[in-house]
């Protein structure tokens, strides 16, 4: 990149004495070895970093000395890079915009107040730009902090600084020792709506702590702070401070500090918090107790402590880095990397000032991109799925703010960007093609599509042993697994009212029959009666004496005797029907599934092939087909073996009607091996996957969309 | 309390008297550009209905016909004295009413008929009517614009405004001013003309008279030079104080009074053609003082010692030179080198600086070609100007491109110029308080002039039909035989008697052309663009019957080619375009040198795919298409080709426009540091 050194602009700024204003103060900072200097503006409360050769013509204005005696004067100061006139122009431009310099010429009156109107305006959109965090400034807090600064001096020192490392570490031990306590029923007592109300209530104490850390961290060590607000994130109040001052400290660690401080206090909070609810009677101040550990200890380590979202952590990782304004620079990196080497600009200038910093700026940019994107997405979903037009409007505007705007931004710079006039046919190449290969990656390349779920072995129902009539266990014929064959007995029932109840019968059937002889010559319509009574009495008689058959359990079929109950069901009751044990044959093994409601339609139209993994195995995969289905959703599952407590996948209804009641509607299926082979454990789970052949990943991202939303919203 | 006879009299209004008048700079906001953009395009579609919505004009024109043409010489100049009030007093707000401004053309009409026997036709006074009411007037060549503007400058001088009149060069201000001051002086107003070469006092008399006749680029120099003053002392109170000063005190005479109402004759090739580069005035400044000599000659000797492709490349289609990290390498071992040696150069140590320079002389050495680029004269390298082919004698390359060339040819590196102000055509034109302009080629450029200047054109109706003839186009694959087939009509056509008028692009094709007429024994006359009273003669002899008159579109521009009867029986002026120019407008002038006032004429165009608009690395994909067109179904079928090639140069040339006016925004917003603009 060859450099114009000399400007035709210049001769605007030649005779031109400028002057620095009062209100500046210009403080000293290394980064990555690098000198800097920090411009800082008492007026605007703004900080400004400078290279050293600016500082040097900074600190050369002085309203005596012209632009070109400055500029001659840094020339040969800095003669191995002297900066060209244009970049000076930059620089004085750049100053005068920032009001930092006056010149000893009468100022274009009617651009300093246009320029005025277009900052506000600028403050005015960002303020709301984003819904999710809207700032409103409150009060000036520098003078209450200046009285109180005194009291807390010794926080902020090595020893309160070993004071919070011991109480912080005894939190962790603590919640270590208390582990099952916390986290019983975390989502009950969370989301409950008493807790809610605590947690409200907490929140914005919690945060006032939080900020009264970063004000006095400021404090401390000299800076001023001169604003308090409120942040609406995502709707919830939150304080804010300005601790910005902390910018023109000269050591990275006390703006380290500054930007840790908040997070420092929360999680001395919590493990206040945590002592407190470990020691106290349950009731609402432990409650309380708990929800300030909450949100001073995950809240923090999530939102706050992350440097990947623009809160806390991020500032406190920049300083640690040195690499101040880490994301925007990134960003920056990042696209000029695009330009540079896949579209071919070699001209552009890069921001990286240190070698040592491109590996951080690669990682970052692309690292901060993703989870923001994931946060957004998130929180506008969970909002959506309370709020349904607001949720929706959030996603989108969450949407535009991080996808749609840069895209359509990056667009108009692909047709219409000036930088790209001798480059456009190569960017416009490069991006033709990653966009394709990205459409050919998402509707065209085939992805395998399956259904994977949990089976349980599931005997054929003409293979159990089921009880005839009701009875006592009276003997068992069989050893258990014995061969039997069809009609077999293997249990014997004895019911002792039976052979009574017979013995009853049969003296009321021989006075039934007396009657209709006695009145069989005298009255027929009374004939009629009892010989009809007769034979009630017989049919009774006959099932009665069939149910003595029924007291011998036979084999339905020829197999091997199983009997769950094993001699424990000696002496026992059973009712017609149930089951008792059944039969091994060598019928093949079916498994029994339950597929959720969103897979089912691809299991039933969509499945080319299926295989069976049986847990108990060696986990070969065995192929196998769809023997049937039950045709109607279900809430019970026919085994605990498939629930979540069983291991499998479906989630259980803790309130439902029986114990095996679902959450979701499921859909059951039977699912048989090809190789005929006999299942040998009853009950024993398998994987089934069910292939559902080759299908690019758009539809498929489609599919899941319109089922998220017709899950969540019901449209 | 009552309140009794109120008579609440209107205040009466004085009009403010402002100190040398600008407009102020309009500070277009984004959405305004793209409302303007948008506007712009139906303004484009407007034209002809806003050519008759000028007609109320005539009427009030001829009501005060017959009172004028019963006054005697002495009445009307009277009645030219008492003009002055009525028409101040008429004027509201920069613009006069039909009925005033009607009586006002009826007056200069009338002494135009009794000082120069010439009469306004009516066109000529619809056209008047648009210009002061601050359109473009399209008018078709030949229906005589300069006694056309008369009409408007006058009446605009009365009514108490000093008049610029803008031509494109001294020779037509000059012809223009001498032919028209009868008129003006009859009418009782001051005319003067700017030229080049006039010295500040004679500019600063001329702009004080009521009519001022120049070209836009002296008038925008001399506005520039007061700018420069202006722009140290802002403010109009100021300047007020400066004028009860005494002289010795008063800043630096200022030439301009301001900037009133300006006139512009071939408006758009002054409003656009002419806008693709900013005015820049330079001189050599020894408080800045540049480089020294050796600093440019140890870097030239740099740059010849680096090979092409191992230390610095050409991109293709760029007219750029690329130096590669080789290059740099090699540079930085030489200046590692110079410093063991007693004559180091301390600047070619400094890597920008040298760096650039190098960068300068590479440009220098493998950019610009001797000849194509610039030509030596008198020993000093001279720019060539891309556009016309002219030459620009005080013109400079700016960054030490200039000493580099200068070094390449063996010459002394004069000192470098610095840039002492700058501002572009866009920014001056739209300081006028009312601007109006006539060209017999605006519709082209209809949302370009709205879009920037906010100017409508209106298009004016022709005096009589217009009957030209426009033959098909003729394309050829290559140069030879296009001009083969451009020497036998001319031949032809000079046998039976007809004039012809050969245009070219360049002076190197007239000259080229002028060769092959020679070969076939053809007597022809050459312009070379000199455009000076000669060219004109020529010009306006070239309607004689079989003359042969080969010249670039831009020669003896403004000048009429008269008919005799033979050439008229003849069948009128041939014109021949011997190659499409770079605008579409620029060929539509060329094509408007015949059937002036309803004479017959014949405009035909000759093309090859080797003329020069094919040519070059950015026609390279046409070219190419329009070869395989050419050879598929023979050169006929190209033609578009040429059309469409010449439409990409029209964009091309409209987005350097567009840069030079978003640039120059920029800047204002980014050196507002420096006080006001220029």
């Amino acid at each position: 990149m060859v450099r114009a050194f000399l400007s035709s602009d210049w001769y605007r700024l030649a005779a031109i004495k400028p002057r620095l204003r009062g209100h500046v103060d210009i403080h000293r900072q290394t980064f990555r070895g690098k000198i800097w200097f920090i411009v800082q503006d008492h007026h605007s409360g703004k900080y400004h970093r400078i290279t050293p050769a600016a500082q040097y013509m900074l600190a050369l204005m002085n309203g005596h000395r012209t632009m070109q005696e400055i500029w001659e004067a840094a020339c040969a100061r800095f003669d191995d890079a002297p900066p060209t006139q244009s970049e000076t122009i930059r620089l004085v431009s750049q100053l005068h915009s920032a009001d930092l310099i006056a010149a000893d010429r009468l100022p274009d009156l009617q651009e300093m107040g246009e320029r005025h109107a277009k900052q506000e305006r600028a403050a005015m959109v960002t303020r709301f730009r984003n819904p999710m965090a809207v700032r409103v400034p409150l009060f000036d807090p520098d003078r209450f902090l200046d009285a109180t600064v005194g009291a807390l001096r010794w926080l902020f020192t090595p020893f309160g600084f070993l004071l919070w490392l011991g109480l912080v570490g005894a939190g962790l031990v603590l919640t270590g020792l208390h582990w099952t306590a916390l986290t019983d029923g975390f989502a009950d007592q969370v989301l409950a709506a008493e807790n809610l109300i605590l947690m409200a209530l907490a929140y914005p104490l919690v945060k006032a702590v939080h900020e009264a850390g970063h004000a006095y961290a400021t404090k401390v060590w000299g800076g001023e702070v001169h604003e308090v607000g409120v942040m609406f994130l995502v709707f919830v109040p939150v304080p804010y401070v300005d601790a910005s001052a902390s910018a023109a400290f000269a050591s990275k660690w006390r703006r380290a500090v500054v930007g840790g401080a908040g997070i420092m206090v929360e999680l001395a909070l919590a493990t206040l918090g945590l002592i407190f609810w470990i020691n106290a009677e349950p009731g609402l101040a432990r409650a309380f107790a708990y929800n300030v550990m909450l949100i001073g200890g995950i809240s923090t380590l999530l939102f706050n402590g992350n440097p990947l979202l623009r809160f806390d952590g991020y500032f406190v990782f920049a300083d640690l880095l040195e690499i101040p304004n880490l994301g925007q620079r990134s960003n920056r990196y990042f696209f000029y990397l695009v330009q540079r080497y896949l579209f071919g600009m070699k001209d552009e200038a890069s921001p990286v000032q240190r070698n040592s910093e491109r590996g951080w700026l690669f990682f970052y940019a692309v690292a901060a991109f993703i989870y923001r994107m994931f946060i957004s997405f998130t929180i506008a979903l969970f909002v959506a799925s309370k709020f349904f037009v607001i949720g929706v409007v959030l996603a989108l505007w969450a949407l535009g703010n991080s996808f749609v705007m840069p895209l359509l931004k990056g667009f108009r710079f692909l047709l219409a960007g000036p930088a790209l006039r001798n480059h456009r046919g190569r960017a416009l190449a490069v991006t033709g093609t990653f966009l394709f290969l990205l459409g050919a990656a998402l509707f065209a390349l085939p992805a395998p599509l399956t259904t994977v779920t949990y089976g349980v072995a599931t005997p054929d129902t003409s293979t159990l042993v089921r009880a005839g009539t009701e009875g006592f266990v009276d003997r068992i014929a069989v050893e258990p697994g014995a061969e039997v064959a069809q009609g077999d007995p293997i249990l014997h029932l004895s019911d002792p009212v039976l052979s009574n109840r017979i013995e009853v019968l049969e003296r009321r059937l021989e006075a039934a029959r007396m009657r209709l002889r006695a009145v069989l010559l005298i009255d027929q319509v009374q004939a009629d009666v009892e010989r009809e009574r007769v034979k009630l009495i017989e049919g009774q008689l006959e099932t009665l004496q069939g149910r003595i058959g029924d007291l011998v359990v036979r084999a339905p079929r020829d197999g091997a005797v199983v009997l769950p109950g094993g001699a424990d069901l000696i002496g026992r009751l059973v009712r017609q029907g149930d089951v008792l044990g059944h039969l091994q044959t060598d019928a093949p093994a079916r498994m029994r599934i339950a597929v959720r409601q969103d897979r089912v339609d691809l299991v039933r139209r969509n499945t080319r092939a299926v295989e069976l993994r049986m847990l108990s195995g060696d986990g070969s995969p065995r192929a196998a087909r769809l023997f049937g289905e039950v045709p109607q959703s279900q809430t019970v599952l026919p085994s605990a073996a498939l629930a979540t407590e069983g291991g499998g996948d479906v989630v259980l209804n803790p309130a439902g009607v029986t114990p095996l009641s679902t959450l979701d509607r499921v859909f059951l299926f039977d699912v048989v091996p090809d190789d005929g082979a006999p299942s040998t454990l009853v009950g024993e789970r398998a994987l089934v996957k069910f292939d559902h052949g080759l299908e690019p990943l758009a539809w498929r991202v489609y599919r899941a969309a319109r089922q998220l939303f017709l899950r969540q919203f019901n449209v | 309390m009552s309140d009794l006879g109120i008579m609440d009299a209107a205040p009466r209004r004085v009009p403010r008297i402002r100190d040398y008048y600008e407009a102020p700079d309009r500070r277009d906001t984004t959405l305004d550009r793209w409302a303007a953009d948008l506007n712009g395009a139906f303004v484009a579609q407007g034209a002809r209905w806003r050519a008759w919505r000028l007609r109320p004009i005539l009427r009030e024109m001829e009501r005060h016909a017959v009172a004028m043409a019963a006054l005697d010489d002495a009445g009307l100049q009277a009645e030219a004295q008492a003009a002055r009030i009525w028409l101040r007093r008429a004027l509201r707000d920069q613009t006069l009413s039909v009925a005033a401004a009607g009586r006002a053309f009826a007056l200069v009409r009338e002494a135009a008929d009794r000082v120069l026997g010439l009469r306004h036709y009516d066109v000529q006074a619809l056209g008047a009517w648009a210009m002061m009411r601050g359109q473009i007037a399209e008018m078709r060549t030949g229906e005589g614009k300069t006694l056309c503007a008369t009409l408007a400058v006058a009446t605009t001088a009365l009514s108490g405004r000093q008049v610029h009149v803008m031509t494109v060069n001294d020779y037509l201000a000059e012809r223009d001013s001498a032919e028209m001051a009868p008129l003006y002086r009859f009418l009782g107003l001051s005319v003067a003309t700017v030229l080049e070469g006039q010295d500040a006092e004679t500019r600063q008399s001329a702009y004080g008279q009521d009519i001022v006749y120049g070209t836009n680029k002296e008038i925008a120099f001399d506005y520039l030079r007061d700018r420069a003053i202006l722009r140290l002392k802002p403010g109009n109170l100021n300047r007020k104080l400066d004028r009860i000063l005494p002289a010795d005190r008063r800043a630096a005479g200022l030439r301009l009074q301001g900037l009133p109402v300006a006139i512009i004759d071939e408006a758009d090739s002054v409003l656009i053609d002419e806008a693709r580069t900013p005015l820049i005035i330079s001189g050599a400044n020894p408080q800045q003082g540049g480089l020294p000599d050796t600093t440019f000659r140890r870097a030239m000797a740099a740059a010849r010692t680096l090979t092409e492709d191992v230390h610095f490349r050409r991109p293709r289609g760029i007219r750029r030179i690329e130096i590669l990290p080789d290059g740099f390498e090699a540079l930085d071992r030489m200046a590692d080198a110079d410093l063991d040696r007693p004559d180091t150069d301390p600047a070619f140590g400094i890597p920008v600086i040298r760096e650039h320079l190098v960068y300068q002389a590479l440009s220098a050495l493998y950019l610009f070609e001797l000849g194509d680029s610039y030509i030596l004269r008198d020993g000093k390298v001279q720019i060539v100007d891309e556009n016309t082919g002219r030459t620009m004698p005080d013109r400079t390359w700016s960054d030490g491109l200039h000493q580099m060339v200068e070094l390449k040819e063996g010459l002394e590196p004069t000192a470098e110029n610095e840039t002492l102000s700058r501002m572009t055509y866009q920014r001056f034109f739209r300081r006028y308080a009312c601007l109006g302009g006539m060209t017999g080629t605006a519709q082209d450029a209809a949302w370009e002039l709205w879009s920037v200047y906010r100017l409508a054109v209106a298009k004016v109706p022709t005096n009589k039909r217009d009957i030209r003839r426009f033959a098909r186009d003729r394309v050829f694959l290559t140069t030879e035989a296009k001009w083969q087939a451009i020497a036998e009509r001319t031949r032809a056509l000079h046998a039976a008697g007809a004039p012809v008028l050969i245009g070219t692009r360049s002076i190197n094709a007239s000259d080229a052309a002028s060769a092959r007429l020679s070969e076939l024994g053809l007597p022809h006359q050459l312009l070379t663009a000199a455009q000076d009273a000669d060219e004109a003669a020529i010009v306006a002899e070239a309607g004689q019957a079989g003359r042969i008159t080969v010249a670039t579109n831009m020669a003896g521009r403004g000048t009429d080619i008269k008919l005799s009867p033979d050439a008229l029986a003849a069948g009128g002026l041939h014109v021949i375009l011997s190659e499409r120019h770079d605008s579409r407008r620029v060929d539509r002038q060329l094509e408007g040198r015949c059937g002036r006032q309803g004479e017959p004429g014949r405009v035909e165009a000759y093309l090859s795919l080797e003329d020069d608009l094919m040519q070059g690395p950015a026609a390279r994909r046409v070219a190419g298409l329009a070869k395989l067109l050419a050879r598929a179904f023979g050169p006929g079928a190209a033609g578009w080709c040429i059309r469409w090639r010449q439409k990409q140069m029209e964009a091309a040339h409209g987005r350097m426009r567009r840069d030079l006016i978003d640039q120059d925004r920029g800047m204002g917003e980014f050196l507002a540091f420096g006080g006001e603009l220029e």
